[in-house]
């Protein structure tokens, strides 16, 4: 019988909101004939909570899902405690979703210094520093199933990730959301009156998104294998960011009517040059709908 | 005894007492909350869209929902298209049915002798994940419906799909949760004809109805649903009567000492809200039969859960079959949210239950919001004077096993209830 590479999923201060991502991973039956969940907060593992807690169970991941304060307790014990116990086993430890990461919405919960493992938002933090070899960040909110399955594959393969600054496989978070929109040619011809409930339009001119300055394959490996955010008509909310949750998030905030974030690696002066020739052109199909004779 | 109650989206204390080796007394105390409340207070109404989601992974969609229409109603005079509405009602059914497959194969099932059915729990999931994921781009965590309708327009092709997405979660259902084809199922208005079919609904309510269990699990019979949209009504039900006539007004959130979780009451009486009780206020007739021969029982609240996938399923092809496409997805209100000081409140059916939403705004900006969710009237901790809905149909138990079934058998949804 082959082994299992046992994984354990540890909740801190989260939603489950990856919890019921990953259930929508489309190939569950191979994934559990070659994982094993020590504990997962919905799937039977052969363990209790309570036996994590006590004891040391043998493992080989350790999954934490939402954001982490020494105050918040699973089972009377310390979600720290947890992390440092089973982090001196594991070969890898993977932060799962956004909470994990950089401390998300429930950075805000109120528990003391809530934040992610190695990151508040941007910043680096000392407590798990010398964890920082074993750990892969897998920010978004919630995370997209097919991006951690693969991940602890590229694990249980000792295959080689390469990483950005926030401890993210490039091959995941290396692109823009922006990438492979449907909507790209709104966006590079600034046609910009979007409106709500259309096919047509691009929302980063005026209703807030974040897709071009946001790491993250949405529209490259495609969510519930259907759709995206952005294709159907709604903004990226940067939700792969350390900055998730920005304020005002359905707007686009401007400085004399020139977006304040601009697309990754594209400076004012570029975007104005780009955006002064696109603005000479009136490009008719882009202008009239899609569907229209 | 103390009892750490796990894998119910968290985990809650339950501190069983007993008298002549039976349960007199249950105490349910959750550890913690996320302070959602105090998270939204001071940001943009428009935001509210994007954090409530978050308050839960497996009913977020029901946050979103109830978020919206708490938003509009802060308006006056707000136009939203038919084809909105049915929408949402659309992505809302779809999340209940995801949620009602993974509590039967995976929190039901192991308690009868089997091992749970990840799988037959995730296959439907996913199905139901995707057809929310083409009008709202993915599952969970979507924000597709805003103030005046929904982001997406629809197609003609996104219509086969969710079509498709359908009959194909039916046909999963006819061939594993109720052997027979969903028309019989509909048409069947007797609880113990049910019992004819094979199928792994039908395999556990056997086991329930030859076993003591069947006696199991009654509580106080009195039922209530707020969440009004055009498959479900407004009511509450007492004794088989049903009353439509009820109102928000008469709803109180009363702080617990010991636990994070609010106690909810209508009129100060604990009421049970959930399938069993939208299927007693819709009069459905096969859980009114199983309600009549087995009470407010564990019988007929699995019934209940399981039952409304199919009518759910049936329901959302009859709304996708009206849906007029020349219609608007939205219209836009006629007044910015940031020039809006008022307030609102919304009710929506999510999977556990009534959930609430009052938000009040100023200047478009959240002055305050409160939460009550569905687990929150199951679960209300009462005391050994008043009982809470759960605590009732636990109390007469003999055995900590049968307790936790019974307590599983409501959905609890741990990070729902503190939010």
């Amino acid at each position: 019988m082959k082994t299992k590479m046992k994984i354990l999923w540890l909740s801190a201060i989260s939603c489950n909101g990856n919890t019921h991502s990953f259930l929508n991973y489309p190939y569950m039956e191979q994934f559990l004939d070659d994982f094993e969940f020590i504990y997962h907060p919905v799937i039977d593992s052969k363990y209790l909570l309570q036996d994590i807690v006590s004891k040391q169970i043998a493992c080989d991941i350790l999954l934490i899902e939402g954001a982490i304060s020494k105050e918040y307790k699973r089972a009377d014990v310390s979600i720290v405690e947890i992390i440092e116990k089973y982090s001196k086993i594991v070969q890898k430890i993977v932060t799962v979703g956004t909470c994990a990461t950089f401390g998300g919405i429930f950075r805000e919960s109120g528990y003391e210094n809530a934040s992610g493992l190695h990151f508040d938002q941007e910043k680096k933090l000392e407590d798990f520093k010398y964890l920082l070899d074993k750990t892969i960040s897998l920010s978004g909110c919630p995370i997209h199933p097919e991006i951690l399955a693969n991940t602890l594959y590229a694990i249980k393969k000792s295959a080689t990730l390469r990483l950005d600054n926030f401890l993210r496989p490039k091959e995941f978070y290396a692109y823009t959301v922006h990438n492979g929109c449907t909507r790209n040619e709104y966006f590079e011809y600034k046609v910009d009156n979007h409106k709500f409930g259309e096919l047509e339009g691009c929302m980063y001119y005026e209703h807030g998104c974040q897709a071009p300055f946001t790491h993250g394959s949405c529209n490259k490996i495609l969510w519930n294998e259907v759709s995206s955010k952005t294709r159907v008509g709604l903004p990226c909310m940067g939700c792969t960011e350390p900055s998730f949750p920005r304020q005002n998030l359905f707007s686009t905030k401007k400085n004399m009517s020139i977006p304040e974030s601009l697309p990754v690696g594209v400076n004012k002066r570029v975007y104005l040059t780009l955006a002064g020739i696109t603005k000479a052109f009136k490009i008719d199909r882009l202008e009239k709908k899609l569907f229209d004779d | 005894m103390i009892k750490l109650i796990e894998k119910i989206e968290g985990e809650a204390k339950l501190n069983f007492n007993f008298k002549d080796g039976k349960i007199d007394f249950v105490d349910v105390e959750f550890m913690s909350t996320r302070n959602i409340e105090n998270i939204l207070r001071g940001k943009r109404a428009f935001d509210a869209l994007v954090i409530n989601p978050r308050v839960c992974g497996i009913c977020g969609h029901a946050h979103l929902i109830a978020t919206v229409q708490a938003l509009e109603s802060c308006y006056d005079n707000l136009q939203l298209s038919n084809k909105a509405k049915a929408i949402r009602e659309l992505t809302l059914n779809f999340e209940l049915i995801q949620n009602h497959f993974k509590w039967f194969y995976l929190t039901m099932f192991p308690f009868f002798g089997h091992k749970q059915q990840i799988l037959k729990a995730t296959y439907p999931t996913q199905l139901m994940s995707k057809a929310i994921a083409v009008f709202g781009g993915q599952y969970p965590h979507t924000s597709y419906a805003v103030v005046g309708g929904v982001v997406c327009e629809i197609t003609q092709m996104d219509i086969i799909k969710v079509e498709n997405y359908i009959s194909q979660t039916l046909k999963f259902v006819e061939e594993n949760l109720v052997k027979i084809d969903s028309k019989t199922l509909l048409a069947c208005k007797d609880a113990d004809a049910l019992l004819e079919f094979s199928g792994d609904l039908p395999d556990i309510l056997r086991e329930i109805k030859n076993t003591d269990m069947i006696n199991h699990a009654k509580s106080y019979d009195r039922f209530i649903a707020f969440g009004e949209n055009s498959f479900f009504k407004k009511g509450k039900s007492l004794k088989k009567k049903v009353s439509h006539s009820i109102s928000l007004k008469d709803v109180k959130e009363t702080e617990m000492p010991t636990s994070f979780a609010k106690n909810v009451s209508y009129k100060e009486k604990y009421y049970e809200v959930g399938p069993l009780a939208r299927a007693m206020v819709n009069k459905t007739a096969l859980i009114v039969d199983a309600h009549k021969k087995y009470g407010d029982s564990l019988y007929s609240r699995i019934l209940a859960r399981a039952y409304e996938i199919t009518e759910l399923l049936n329901y959302s092809k009859k709304l996708i079959k009206n849906l007029d496409l020349a219609e608007p997805s939205y219209i836009e209100p006629q007044l910015d949210i940031s020039k809006l000081t008022s307030s609102g409140y919304s009710a929506v059916e999510a999977a556990r239950g009534t959930l609430i939403h009052k938000v009040e705004i100023e200047k478009g900006i959240i002055k305050n919001y409160e939460i009550i969710t569905p687990t929150q009237w199951n679960l209300s901790g009462g005391t050994r004077e008043k009982l809470g809905v759960s605590q009732k149909a636990m109390v007469g138990l003999s055995d900590i096993k049968t307790a936790e079934l019974v307590f599983k058998s409501f959905d609890v949804c741990s990070i729902c209830t503190t939010h």
